[in-house]
């Protein structure tokens, strides 16, 4: 479903401060699995999830998703493969302050043009199949922690995408909440969807839910465990 | 349709990060409003006035002539007058009795005018303006004194209140007939403040005031064109003043609104990057920041101009008042009447909508350089 072909990725190129993120990564992910992207700080995982989820481009290699060779479109494209194939968690959740959990789960449908009243009743589903539609009008600041990581969850279902993209979700919950963000993402692999989660954390890299782990070290692919 | 929701939906996001933001983009339409109301106040009461005074000399004589002695106006015999009938090309030639009288008891300078044809009133009437009806609560059928040149008191009963048609002229007019005149002013037969006359034809104007000047040297010829142009000048004159004192003012607001929608904080950063990593577009998230500059500026548009509109047409203009009208050129106090023409109100919009709005598209070149995978590293 997912393919990286020889992708290298270089920031910086021509300057001084010039840094290889990934050399060299070739990978086949399959859909409907649990796929986690293990490794060390630096070693690469967040920079291959990235170009996995039309985030980055590739400074060389070939990314096919769906089938669909993605390195060579353009950014408006790209805008449109990440929101209709892909919902992201973000490592800090990255909500947006100031608004509502509400709204912040709906940002993500706002440029597909579709009828205010219908999404708000889907994001309100959402909220409600993560127990927090009871702070569907809170503002994102007010929330804890675990409210957050729902909230976070819902934002990245409102498009329902068939890919789950997730950065180190775990970095800033406690173990009872990982294992509560583990299981939503075990029962959305079971709904049929497919979950990749770049972490280093043993709480996700352990867990029996994980169909593959891909260990990065130094920006190149050290192993691949196919655990069923 | 499905254009419409999206704009729909973007807006809502708008107007939520205006909020979130509302103090500081409160201080902004505060400021903002500020600056389009006193623009808008110098140019509805500028064109106001010009439009008045157009409008009050479009019936005025084409030509008055006065008659001169030692530099200064004196009264114009009625031999003016069969000169100027003897001269080819003019027409309605008359002689105008009109002057000032002081009312000590409310300290206001009245213009008093006979009128053209004493059939208009009846003996022992007179007609006057509003704002001296208002001034001394005066209504149809009162009486109204006046002291005479010879220190005796003429009565008058009040019999018209002037239409509101325009109060620049008519507010502090009284008319009555000629005999009346010059009772109080004690002026002779045969003597006039000074003398009108109408040009068949209008580009003939100026080689009739030269032919009037020939014929009679110790006159002045005043032409309509001129006058119109000695008001509109004055009037501009005043307002470039005012624009001028207030430059330092709008200089502070163009600053402050470019800093402001120039600028990108990190949180507005955090945000593009945020949805740009959920998947908006540039264009999208450009669309965004559109309207939020778009809501601020046509609030405080709407705002500085309904404010402009109250304070130059409900509140006598009492901010800028004495700068404006000049006490000495203008007095006693008026109301003008309300009218707004649309073409001002077109250049008033793109000389401060369009710029803000403008403005806000600064960062979003900015935006459209933040990299998607930004929003993974935040």
């Amino acid at each position: 479903m997912i393919e990286l072909r020889n992708v290298t990725k270089v920031f910086n190129k021509g300057r001084s401060n010039e840094f290889t993120a990934i050399e060299d990564v070739s990978l086949s992910i399959g859909a409907r699995r649990l796929t986690v992207l293990k490794g060390p700080s630096g070693s690469g995982k967040t920079t291959a999830l990235s170009i996995i989820g039309a985030m980055a481009k590739p400074t060389s290699g070939r990314v096919e998703v769906f089938g669909r060779e993605i390195t060579s479109l353009p950014e408006r494209f790209l805008s449109r493969i990440r929101r209709e194939h892909f919902g992201f968690i973000f490592q800090n959740f990255n909500l947006i302050k100031g608004i509502s959990a509400l709204e912040n789960v709906m940002i993500p449908a706002y440029p597909c043009g579709e009828n205010h009243g219908v999404l708000r009743n889907r994001a309100m589903g959402l909220l409600e199949l993560f127990n927090v539609s009871g702070k569907a009008d809170s503002m994102v600041n007010w929330l804890s922690g675990g409210e957050m990581q729902r909230v976070a969850i819902a934002r990245a279902l409102i498009n329902n995408p068939q890919v789950i993209v997730a950065d180190e979700p775990t970095a800033h919950l406690d173990t009872k909440l990982s294992r509560e963000f583990m299981g939503i993402m075990a029962q959305l692999v079971r709904d049929g969807r497919t979950v990749m989660i770049a972490s280093h954390d043993p709480l996700i890299c352990d867990s029996e839910d994980i169909g593959m782990v891909v260990s990065f070290r130094d920006g190149r692919i050290e192993g691949v465990q196919e655990n069923r | 349709m499905i254009w419409i929701e999206k704009q729909r939906n973007i807006i809502d996001l708008a107007l939520s990060s205006l909020l979130r933001k509302s103090g500081k983009n409160l201080a902004l339409v505060i400021i903002y409003t500020a600056i389009v109301f006193i623009l808008a106040s110098v140019v509805f009461f500028i064109s106001s006035l010009k439009r008045e005074a157009a409008l009050v000399l479009e019936a005025s004589p084409e030509i008055v002539v006065q008659k001169l002695v030692a530099g200064r106006q004196a009264l114009a015999p009625e031999s003016y007058i069969d000169a100027m009938r003897g001269l080819r090309g003019t027409a309605n030639v008359r002689g105008r009795l009109w002057g000032h009288y002081f009312d000590s008891t409310v300290g206001a300078n009245y213009t008093i005018m006979a009128c053209d044809d004493d059939a208009q009133l009846a003996a022992g009437t007179i007609t006057i303006g509003r704002g001296m009806a208002r001034t001394l609560s005066l209504k149809k059928g009162d009486s109204m004194k006046f002291d005479a040149y010879d220190g005796t008191s003429v009565d008058f009963k009040v019999g018209e209140i002037l239409p509101y048609r325009s109060e620049l002229v008519a507010s502090d007019l009284i008319l009555l007939r000629s005999d009346g005149f010059r009772r109080i002013f004690g002026m002779e037969e045969g003597s006039y403040s000074d003398v009108t006359l109408q040009v068949a034809n209008r580009k003939e104007m100026a080689t009739v005031a030269g032919k009037i000047k020939k014929l009679l040297p110790d006159s002045r010829p005043i032409l309509r064109d001129e006058v119109l142009r000695t008001y509109e000048a004055i009037f501009d004159w005043r307002g470039g003043l005012l624009i001028v004192i207030l430059c330092g003012a709008v200089l502070a607001f163009i600053i402050f609104a470019w800093d402001k929608a120039s600028g990108l904080s990190f949180e507005e950063r955090r945000e593009i990057c945020i949805l740009k990593a959920v998947g908006w577009d540039t264009s999208e998230v450009m669309a965004m920041k559109l309207w939020e500059g778009a809501v601020i500026s046509l609030l405080s548009f709407i705002f500085g101009i309904i404010g402009a509109y109250l304070h130059v047409f409900y509140t006598s203009y009492f901010l800028f008042g004495p700068v404006l009208k000049g006490w000495s050129v203008l007095y006693p106090s008026y109301q003008l009447i309300p009218a707004v023409d649309p073409y001002q109100l077109a250049a008033l919009f793109f000389l401060t909508v369009v710029p803000y709005t403008a403005a806000t598209l600064i960062p979003l070149w900015g935006a459209a350089s933040i990299d998607p995978d930004e929003g993974m590293r935040l």
